[in-house]
């Protein structure tokens, strides 16, 4: 039987009562009183206690306000230690006792499951998410785009003509129509919309030299379209979005901040993935077309060379690498190919040159 | 008991949480909310404001939050329900496209939520507080909050804001005025003329010095607040006053910040108990009362809609 002195609340006033407590470890219980009178006993299955620096405050649920202290910790443990042998702490107060090494592992721990959820699972699940979103969407989404965009830009409606003609000769394994735009611009871009709309500046054609690299450009853009990247992108930049925020904006507004940043710089790199993919694919449909496949590193080895305005779209958030050139260079390498001069085309990329 | 000891006491405040504890129990909380999909968040909310209440001390003897997480899950599910009603309206008016009247509906509901859940959160918290087993208590009337409040909104709008401070000052008092602890009251005499003239002062300053004046802004509000704050009982009385200083200030500040930026989030817990440590610190309790001699007044309440609701509107209105 441990003993100590503490306050009694009584939970009628705020008056302190001083008392002598009993720990009885036959009875099960408290057993308390002013001197040597240990009137009241709680039963320890009543008790619910908490334990702050070195106070211990113990309640019983039959009076939700009476209120026992004491400030003694070799009672307290004693206490705690009773209280464990008789399995009358609550699973909370277990993991509250874990020290701060198991908090650290469970907060790397969460950090882990965080991470890869964001980078394994939120991808995979957007794209399959795609697979559900019916076409029609990415067409008026893009066409509200488009119509926009040739509003605000000067088009030139016979290199467009041509550049449609140009591209009605090629095989592009397309499964929506496809339409070309030529806009009268110096800029050294292309981009393509998802509902099969793929405008090219004057400014890209007046840098190619051969109606091949005007194939791989249109090979290149056409995979865009073909694989739907402008709705994958959409939908993992939002769920990524989501997520991030779901996570983090409970913690604080400095790690949202950190935390939407990362995010960018990792939707940069799904769209470093998406390029690869429409260089590949790219390259593949010229193979498929007899052209000559060379026509693709031709226009990046320019583009690099003419690399000096900093430009949105098909160029600067994907730089040309080096190693773009050469995984397709490897890949022309592996792809067994035959070409042959396609005069037709040549003809059309003059009109689309002119 | 006589009393007839009229010299001036101090009362101390103080605050013994410690990061490394707080620590434990927020990283433990994120952990069972993200294993049950956010279902813990109520008891999460619990537990963290029994560890924040049980480590603030009025001479030496601490307070206590005895909400529970069953409490608030029910506060919980009652809120959601409210805004899936407010949301689901909204998207109906939308959908018969009329968005206009979507539009006046939402912001009226939202507007008229305010008070109410103000008044609900002021309810359940204090209701749920106690210290040396009394408990504290809000006695405000909700129609009486909730007519003031429109009164107060419908003139912010007309003079373009600039009622705001007389409002905040009308609404703090009108909540502390109705707060009591067993029968101990609370007393809040700020103006909103001298609110407003301390908040013209404070931005106009902050805007020249580009923004160094702003810690002196924050000495400035949390004094006004803190010293317009009193206790009554039986005239017996407890008088606040700040001793925060700018520089003080600037170090929480500027520290927190720096913690939580260098620990990627995970020194949140120390950036709270320095928080709670230097607000609590700063607070100088002066006057003449017994708190030996506080009765209990209050009955058990236990309805935790309104805590939920401006949980979710993102209002921290408590104290």
């Amino acid at each position: 039987m441990i003993r100590t002195s503490g306050k009694y609340f009584d939970g009628i006033s705020s008056r302190p009562q001083d008392i002598e407590i009993i720990l009885d470890e036959t009875n099960a219980g408290l057993r308390f009183g002013i001197l040597s009178e240990h009137s009241d006993f709680w039963a320890i299955a009543d008790i619910s206690f908490e334990h702050i620096g070195n106070s211990l405050e113990i309640r019983n649920r039959h009076h939700s306000l009476a209120l026992l202290k004491v400030n003694d910790e070799v009672f307290a443990t004693a206490f705690i230690a009773f209280l464990k042998a008789n399995g009358q702490l609550t699973w909370y107060h277990h993991i509250l006792q874990l020290g701060i090494k198991a908090y650290i592992s469970i907060a790397v721990l969460i950090l882990g499951f965080i991470v890869a959820g964001y980078l394994f699972i939120i991808p995979l699940v957007a794209e399959k998410a795609v697979m559900l979103i019916p076409q029609h969407y990415d067409i008026s989404m893009g066409h509200t785009f488009y119509k926009q965009y040739v509003n605000d830009n000067k088009v030139d409606s016979a290199k467009s003509e041509a550049l449609n003609l140009f591209a009605n000769q090629l095989q592009l394994n397309n499964s929506i129509k496809l339409h070309f735009t030529v806009i009268d611009s110096p800029t050294v871009n292309a981009f393509s919309l998802p509902d099969g709309n793929i405008i090219v500046f004057t400014g890209l054609i007046h840098l190619m030299n051969d109606y091949d690299e005007l194939a791989g450009l249109i090979g290149h853009e056409v995979s865009h379209v073909n694989n739907r990247h402008s709705m994958k992108m959409l939908c993992r930049n939002l769920s990524g979005y989501l997520f991030i925020s779901a996570v983090l904006s409970d913690v604080n507004g400095i790690m949202a901040i950190i935390g939407d940043n990362v995010h960018n710089l990792q939707s940069l790199s799904y769209s470093r993935q998406f390029e690869r993919q429409a260089d590949e694919q790219g390259t593949q449909l010229m193979v498929l077309n007899g052209i000559n496949p060379k026509g693709m590193t031709d226009l990046f080895t320019r583009l690099k060379s003419s690399e000096t305005v900093v430009i949105p779209g098909f160029i600067s958030s994907h730089p040309i690498t080096t190693d773009r050139i050469v995984d397709i260079n490897r890949l022309i390498q592996r792809t067994p190919h035959k070409f042959h001069k396609n005069s037709k085309l040549e003809e059309l990329f003059r009109h689309v040159k002119k | 008991m006589e009393n007839e000891i009229t010299e001036l006491k101090n009362y101390k405040l103080s605050f013994h949480g410690k990061g490394k504890a707080y620590f434990g129990i927020v990283i433990v909380n994120w952990l069972l909310t993200v294993i049950t999909l956010g279902f813990y968040y109520p008891w999460a909310k619990a537990r963290n404001l029994q560890f924040l209440y049980g480590s603030t001390a009025l001479d030496n003897d601490r307070f206590t939050f005895h909400g529970t997480g069953k409490e608030m899950f029910i506060g919980f599910i009652k809120a959601i329900i409210i805004f899936g009603v407010i949301f689901g309206m909204f998207f109906l008016f939308m959908y018969l496209e009329m968005p206009a009247l979507a539009l006046i509906l939402f912001y009226f509901a939202i507007i008229a939520i305010l008070p109410v859940a103000i008044h609900g959160s002021y309810r359940y918290r204090f209701s749920r507080t106690s210290w040396r087993g009394i408990r504290f208590g809000y006695r405000g009337d909700r129609s009486e909050l909730f007519v003031s409040f429109f009164k107060w909104i419908f003139f912010s709008i007309i003079t373009l804001g600039i009622y705001g401070c007389w409002m905040e000052m009308k609404l703090r008092g009108y909540l502390m005025n109705h707060v009591r602890a067993g029968n101990v009251e609370f007393n809040y005499r700020g103006k909103g003329s001298e609110y407003f003239i301390l908040n013209l002062k404070g931005y106009l300053l902050s805007l020249i010095t580009l923004g160094i004046y702003s810690f002196w802004w924050y000495k400035d509000l949390f004094a006004y607040y803190v010293d317009n704050l009193s206790l009554q009982k039986e005239g017996q009385q407890i008088n606040m006053k700040s001793i925060a200083t700018a520089g003080g200030f600037f170090k929480i500040i500027m520290g927190n910040l720096l913690i939580v930026i260098f620990t990627l989030g995970f020194g949140y817990a120390w950036a709270v108990t320095r928080t709670m440590n230097f607000i609590v610190s700063n607070i100088k309790l002066e006057g003449d009362m017994d708190l030996n001699t506080i009765l209990q007044t209050e009955d058990d309440y236990n309805d935790a809609t309104g805590d939920d609701m401006t949980g979710f509107l993102d209002i921290n209105f408590i104290m």
